[in-house]
């Protein structure tokens, strides 16, 4: 965390104030002597003065911010954090002085326990932690101020019972009731303790974090045995996931080019759980392909998984670099891994994609983003166009009548950007497998067409690379068809490719983008009901739909 | 890049009848793949491609009646692309070997 002079010697202030008044409110609840009392709450106005001090700083550097960029803003932000956790660390202890001012002598006599003590030990070693945690690089020891706030509870805790079963033996109930308080408050200064570390880490990953989430990396990092303090990780912020998961990678901090140890993901625990699932299932189906899951926790709806860091670039860094051979090559092992897990996970059972249903259920969110695409029926002079409903309708019931191979094991979200390929080892990984079950292998294809089509490039030179891939693509489906037999493959691919082409428009902003593909979906549609019974099996979806 | 846009425009009055002969120049034109016009200056061929976008716009008000048809299609004439597949069917190419 940097530590700009301006902000940092107040804060430093700021901190030494704090430690001298928790000294004295600990000696005061151990001695009950009223001086120590009268003491502690005099060093407020202190506190105070370095508090209002820091703020006004750090609404200088903010002003000042934009044209000097002297001090990125997530540190200013940081520091405002710390600022005011310490501010109300100290609120907190003076009304404990307050509450304890009043409480029978006797309640002090209850208070002068080991538990108790430890609570001050905490709170004391979490403000010594304070100066080295922000000098630090890595975030080590900001990670262990936020532990202390869990060891405080847990001591707390166990103290609050104590006094509970002796409640209920109603003896001294004043003097207990009184402690109870006293320690009830002291449990709620680990707050503090966690916002600043919370803080502190924030300034280090340059995104202001939700300690909560921290918190399960931490908890998944011991799981894994990876103690943050033993082996010195940092952890980098890697960016976000369309459903809303942070995407941390862990790496040794030693290393200043650090070698990536693992992915670190956080965030809806039913998003996460899925993830995990397919992840394992795809272990004990198809080995190797999927990365290795380390560790899984959760707690309330929130969860974190971390798991293997895979080397490689994902097919679609490669098609939007244009690395023509990198993309063949890739295309190739791809190719290759999908005929092997097709062959192994192949079983006796049937499920179709049922395309045309899982269009109308995403219709809605397609309309959220694109209105202008809910189409009305058109009638010129005589000539109809149905409206989009009306020609799902009909597709569906044109999609009952076809024929399905086997089901085989599918990725589920097939996009470019969930498939890595590594130029060294030549090997594909998957990603992202939330969705992965068994299905008709034309999902996964149609999918991962359309995941070209949508790329947001508009190049000549990269439109026709994208073009190229998708026939690719499609040949390779093709070819597979041929060797299993499948003769509705281009029937059914129609029907996927058109799925995706309207549903992908949920992530295409650029209208006429959005537009183009709307117009292939419907124009699929269109073609396949128009087919006399006896054209069906000469069908072939047309290779100028892949073109802008 | 090299060539520059080229553009031809032609307005004038005309009979129902002759309306419908042009409409038939133009359908003509797209079923044979290939749509010339020309001015003194220039020649344009249009090749229509097996895809197109068609708009169709009518619009009505008290003095005047319209109706704009458009077929639009993206058309390439760089050739500086590579062209081979990035896929090639081993069975296909087999057969060409043998």
């Amino acid at each position: 965390m940097q530590q700009p002079a301006a902000l940092y010697e107040p804060l430093r202030f700021l901190t030494l104030e704090l430690q001298k008044q928790l000294y004295q409110v600990e000696s005061f609840l151990e001695s009950g002597d009223l001086a120590r009392a009268e003491q502690s709450l005099s060093r407020v106005d202190y506190i105070d003065n370095h508090h209002l001090n820091l703020l006004r700083r750090i609404s200088e550097h903010t002003r000042l911010a934009d044209q000097t960029a002297e001090v990125d803003p997530v540190t200013l932000q940081s520091y405002d954090h710390i600022n005011h956790s310490l501010k109300t660390l100290s609120r907190q202890l003076q009304e404990i002085v307050f509450q304890a001012r009043n409480a029978p002598k006797t309640a002090f006599r209850l208070l002068t326990k080991k538990r108790v003590r430890a609570t001050f030990k905490h709170l004391t070693n979490g403000l010594e932690l304070i100066e080295p945690a922000i000098e630090a690089e890595a975030s080590t020891l900001a990670i262990d101020i936020c532990r202390l706030q869990v060891r405080i509870d847990q001591v707390c805790q166990a103290q609050l019972k104590k006094y509970q079963n002796r409640l209920r033996k109603g003896q001294q109930t004043d003097a207990l009731l009184n402690a109870s308080f006293i320690v009830r408050d002291l449990n709620r200064l680990g707050e503090a303790l966690l916002r600043i570390g919370e803080g502190i880490i924030s300034a280090n990953l340059g995104q202001m974090i939700q300690i909560e989430r921290y918190h399960s990396l931490e908890a998944t990092l011991s799981a894994l045995s990876l103690d943050p303090l033993e082996e010195a990780l940092t952890i980098r912020a890697m960016g976000e996931t369309k459903s809303g998961c942070t995407i941390s990678g862990v790496m040794s901090a030693e290393e200043s080019e650090g070698e990536m140890l693992a992915v670190f993901k956080a965030g809806d625990k039913t998003k996460l759980k899925e993830e995990k699932t397919g992840i394992e299932s795809w272990h004990e189906i198809y080995p190797g392909i999927a990365p290795k899951v380390y560790s899984y926790h959760n707690s309330g709806n929130k969860a974190a998984l971390l798991f293997e860091y895979l080397t490689g670039d994902t097919l679609e860094k490669l098609l939007l670099e244009r690395e023509r051979k990198a993309l063949r090559e890739a295309l190739a092992a791809l190719f290759e891994t999908l005929e092997n897990i097709w062959q192994e996970t192949r079983i006796e059972t049937v499920h179709p994609a049922h395309f045309m249903r899982q269009l109308k259920k995403r219709l809605k969110d397609v309309y959220q983003v694109h209105p202008e695409l809910e189409s009305q029926s058109v009638n010129i002079n005589g000539l109809k166009n149905a409206d989009l409903k009306t020609l799902i309708e009909q597709a569906e019931a044109f999609e009952a009548t076809l024929s399905t191979p086997a089901a085989v094991y599918i990725h589920g979200d097939f996009n470019l950007d969930n498939i890595l390929y590594d130029p060294l080892s030549k090997e594909i990984n998957f990603i992202d497998l939330h969705r992965s079950d068994y299905q008709d292998y034309v999902q996964d294809l149609s999918v991962l067409m359309v995941s070209c089509y949508r790329l947001n490039r508009f190049g000549p030179q990269d439109r026709k690379l994208i073009a190229q891939t998708m026939h690719a693509i499609y040949d390779y489906g093709r070819n597979w068809a041929e060797t299993i037999g499948d003769t509705d493959y281009e029937l059914r691919l129609a029907l996927g490719l058109s799925r995706s082409f309207l549903t992908s428009t949920r992530f295409v902003l650029d209208s006429s983008h959005a537009k183009a593909m709307q117009f292939r979906a419907r124009f699929l549609l269109e073609s396949l009901l128009k087919l006399p019974p006896e054209q069906l099996h000469t069908y072939r979806v047309p290779r100028e739909i892949y073109h802008d | 890049m090299g060539k520059k846009n080229k553009r031809f425009e032609h307005e004038s009055l005309q009979d129902k009848d002759a309306i419908v002969c042009y409409l038939k120049a133009v359908i003509q034109g797209f079923k044979k793949g290939a749509i010339e016009v020309s001015d003194e200056e220039d020649t344009i061929t249009l090749k229509p491609e097996k895809l197109a976008n068609l708009k169709i716009k009518a619009d009505q008000s008290k003095n005047a009646q319209s109706l704009n048809i458009k077929i639009q299609w993206s058309s390439d004439q760089s050739d500086d692309f590579e062209e081979t597949p990035l896929f090639i069917d081993p069975k296909k190419a087999k057969k060409k070997k043998s």
